[in-house]
């Protein structure tokens, strides 16, 4: 072998290692879906609990959203490998979502779950995930989504009401808080997601 | 005049090297993950797999999902040192051939 063609087979060597590399990096893994399901499972949460269930309709949902998420990306997970950045977001994610089932939980069969300290407390742990989620994305979309959750944190830390009724504007508020940053946001992480997966499919 | 390295001839070979770099960047994979993004037949595949796996540079893991058999390979530390020392040489040989 001459030294040019051994060249080109090292550099050749070298060019497959960072091809191969960032193609085991390249996630196909899709999560919008789960902001669009959480966003959805809140709202039938709010609707049925104004229809006067509030001691039904936040477990049961909460319960079956938790379920639906986790048999679902167990299904996808088999497809796809877990890359160290997705693993530290899953992280993330499922550790607000068992805090927020102990404490809320906790607080609602003790009877101590006031409406306002109730949305304040779900807020901030969105807030938290989302920005620790952004910050490791490197996403700005997303930090606006925790700038929204925590100014209804702060929100819902001042009034007080009993009951959080549709025409109540802490509900108000978190509803709309809950379709920009769960529903709207999510189907616009659905969008960019099949886009990447039919940029992979084509670069197969 | 420094010797130039040596090239680790486990690694060196195409598939075997995309096995690993594959791996390098995920906490584990499935043969069929690793089959649809090299390309190479289940013969070939499970061949270099072996190899790697008799270096003690991917640990192999066989277990049944919904009833199905899969085998998940992951890079050992020591698979993560050779192919590190293998980018090294290669560079090392490379910027050697540069100055020729």
């Amino acid at each position: 072998m001459t030294a040019g063609n051994e060249e080109l087979e090292l550099k050749d060597r070298l060019s497959l290692i960072e091809t191969m590399i960032a193609e085991g990096r390249r996630t196909t893994e899709s999560y919008g879906w789960t902001f669009v399901l959480w966003g959805v499972a809140y709202y039938v949460a709010i609707f049925w609990a104004a229809l006067g269930h509030d001691y039904l309709a936040w477990p049961i949902t909460m319960t079956v959203a938790g379920v639906l998420t986790a048999v679902i990306i167990a299904r996808k997970r088999s497809k796809n490998p877990a890359t160290r950045t997705s693993r530290a977001i899953g992280s993330i994610w499922y550790a607000m979502g068992i805090s927020m089932f102990v404490l809320l939980f906790s607080l609602g069969f003790s009877e101590r779950a006031e409406p306002h300290t109730f949305i304040a407390i779900m807020a901030a742990m969105l807030a938290t995930a989302n920005a620790a989620s952004s910050m490791i994305l490197r996403w700005k979309l997303q930090f606006t989504c925790a700038l929204v959750w925590w100014a209804l944190c702060v929100y819902a830390c001042f009034g007080k009401s009993n009951q959080l009724t549709i025409d109540n504007p802490l509900t108000i508020a978190f509803l709309a808080a809950l379709f920009f940053c769960q529903i709207l946001f999510g189907i616009y992480g659905m969008i960019l997601e099949a886009r990447r997966c039919r940029m992979a499919a084509n670069h197969a | 005049m420094p010797e130039l390295p040596e090239l680790n001839p486990v690694i060196h070979g195409k598939l075997r090297l995309a096995l690993l770099s594959l791996l390098v960047g995920v906490d584990e994979a499935e043969f069929t993950w690793l089959r649809s993004k090299t390309g190479s037949t289940d013969g070939n595949l499970g061949a270099q797999l072996l190899k790697l796996e008799e270096a003690g540079y991917v640990a192999v893991d066989k277990q049944f999902v919904q009833r199905k058999p899969q085998t998940i390979y992951r890079m050992t530390d020591a698979g993560r040192i050779a192919l590190t020392e293998y980018v090294q040489a290669l560079k090392q040989l490379l910027g050697g051939a540069m100055g020729r």
